[in-house]
């Protein structure tokens, strides 16, 4: 191999390290979540650094080797790429503190079981862990015929998401008590709906960088 | 505009140049690159006639330059070179002085009008990015210059017959950043005027200053497109390989 292309490897390494942390951090958030789970969500929230970590990093060896090496076609295309993919990792990151502190804060002590049940935040959960390992495999094996199956469980996102308005407001309307646990856990499936945009916009980098289609803005 | 339709060159017995068809249009600025041998300069050498000088070389296809199959028997090629002017990569000023340089087109071609001589030898002068430095020694020798500023002097000289195309062979190899900078500038400039074709080894500048770029290798042109799809996302395999440096 040579030398420019070790250089490449290695930022795609940085990379795949990052995509491992982050699917870390959004599991640990969702266990966190699932089980009530303080110690584990203040663990969540003193890992985000780590996160930043890797972003800056991966940035300004991406703009050394830009500089450095000026990069073309296929070359050019991955290490735009691995920028915007770390960027996006590094959002997600924070949603995933985000929803690591809603535990923390416990506003949500009284409120019914079935509800959650309702409005299906496991469920999302689970296709947002999927959306994020699928796109993984997608990148490392530079392959994107998953691509159109993750896009289409971010529909299934989407459609949770809007339900799950109907059914707050709804339960809310009589339990006004609750009103705070309520606004604070649409947060959270905001958090968890903008998760999802996220992923489609990794799978939409990967679909560039090795296909050079563009799926941007068309849906 | 330039069009070549299924070109095939020959040195001798050696086929230099494979079934290559092209369209140039006027006022763009193209590109031509691969590794070294592949016919690049074969190829621009076609353009103004320049094969013709080596022995035992055979054409067959059309080379055609502004509606006329160059290789026509009624051709005249002093007339052919006047149209389209080149550009080498070491630059190869006359002994002579900077101005008698670029007068040289017009003197050979018996222009006698002193007055437009010296307008002529101005303007070049100026088109070539060249005249600041040179109006106040236009009677000192050549020789005297920078290689930058001698290549400069070599555009003004082709630039003095008033060709309509300009073809270029690596004219910035033996320079420093700054006088190639200065070439690409006035390449920049030029192509309002005229039609550019270049031939280089760096894939930045094909990428900085052409429209157009051509992808040759071992005599074929595998790949001809515009230049920013050339080095975002070319077609070939082969292309990929050579411009990301991944070739042999
Ligand atoms: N006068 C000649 N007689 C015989 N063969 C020649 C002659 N000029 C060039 N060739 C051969 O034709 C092929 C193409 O040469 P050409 O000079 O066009 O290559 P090129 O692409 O310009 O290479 P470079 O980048 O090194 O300038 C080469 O294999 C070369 O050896
Ligand atoms: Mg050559």
């Amino acid at each position: 191999m040579k030398h420019t292309e070790k250089e490449l490897q290695a930022l795609k390494d940085a990379v795949s390290q990052m995509w491992m942390l982050v699917m870390s951090q959004l599991e640990k958030s969702e266990q966190a979540f699932i089980n009530n789970d303080m110690e584990l969500a203040r663990e969540v929230v003193s890992r985000e650094k780590r996160v930043d970590a890797f972003e800056l990093k991966i940035d300004s060896d991406c703009e050394n080797y830009i500089a450095l090496y000026a990069p073309v076609a296929i070359d050019l295309r991955l290490v735009l790429s691995l920028i915007k993919i770390s960027i996006t990792l590094e959002r997600i990151g924070d949603f995933a503190e985000g929803i690591a502190r809603h535990v923390i804060d416990a506003d949500c002590a009284t409120i019914e079981p079935e509800i959650m049940k309702e409005l299906r935040c496991e469920d999302m959960f689970a296709i947002l862990r999927s959306m994020l390992s699928d796109s993984f495999t997608a990148f490392y094996s530079e392959d994107t015929v998953l691509s159109g199956r993750i896009l289409s469980k971010d529909d299934e996102i989407d459609h949770i998401y809007r339900r799950s308005i109907d059914v707050l407001a709804e339960y809310l309307a009589d339990h006004t008590s609750l009103i705070r646990c309520g606004l604070k856990t649409m947060l959270l499936i905001r958090k968890l709906e903008r998760i999802g945009d996220h992923c489609s916009n990794i799978v939409e980098e990967i679909v560039f960088y090795v296909d050079a289609k563009v799926l941007k803005h068309q849906g | 505009m330039i069009e070549t339709k299924h070109i095939d060159f020959y040195y001798g017995a050696f086929h230099a140049l494979k079934d290559v068809s092209i369209r140039i249009e006027p006022h763009t600025v193209t590109a031509f690159i691969g590794p070294s041998g592949c016919g690049k300069s074969t190829f621009l050498r076609l353009f103004n006639r320049m094969n013709d000088l080596i022995d035992g070389v055979r054409l067959t296809g059309e080379c055609i330059v502004d509606g006329v199959n160059i290789y026509n028997k009624s051709v005249q090629v002093d007339d052919l070179r006047k149209k389209v002017g080149m550009v080498f990569q070491k630059p190869n000023p006359f002994p002579k002085s900077i101005f008698e340089n670029v007068a040289y087109g017009l003197r050979v071609n018996d222009v006698q009008n002193k007055a437009f001589i010296t307008q002529r030898v101005e303007e070049s002068l100026k088109s070539a990015a060249l005249w600041e430095e040179v109006k106040d020694k236009l009677k000192k020798s050549a020789f005297e210059l920078s290689g930058g500023q001698q290549q400069r002097l070599c555009i003004a000289r082709a630039l003095a017959v008033s060709p309509s195309i300009l073809l270029m062979d690596e004219p910035a190899s033996a320079l420093d950043p700054i006088s190639t900078s200065k070439i690409e500038e006035l390449i920049h400039v030029l192509k309002q005027e005229y039609t550019i074709v270049i031939v280089t080894h760096n894939m930045q500048q094909a990428a900085r200053v052409s429209d157009r770029t051509g992808f040759f290798m071992l005599g074929e042109l595998v790949e001809y497109s515009d230049t920013k799809k050339m080095f975002l996302n070319p077609e070939k395999v082969e292309t990929q390989n050579y411009i990301t440096g991944r070739f042999g």
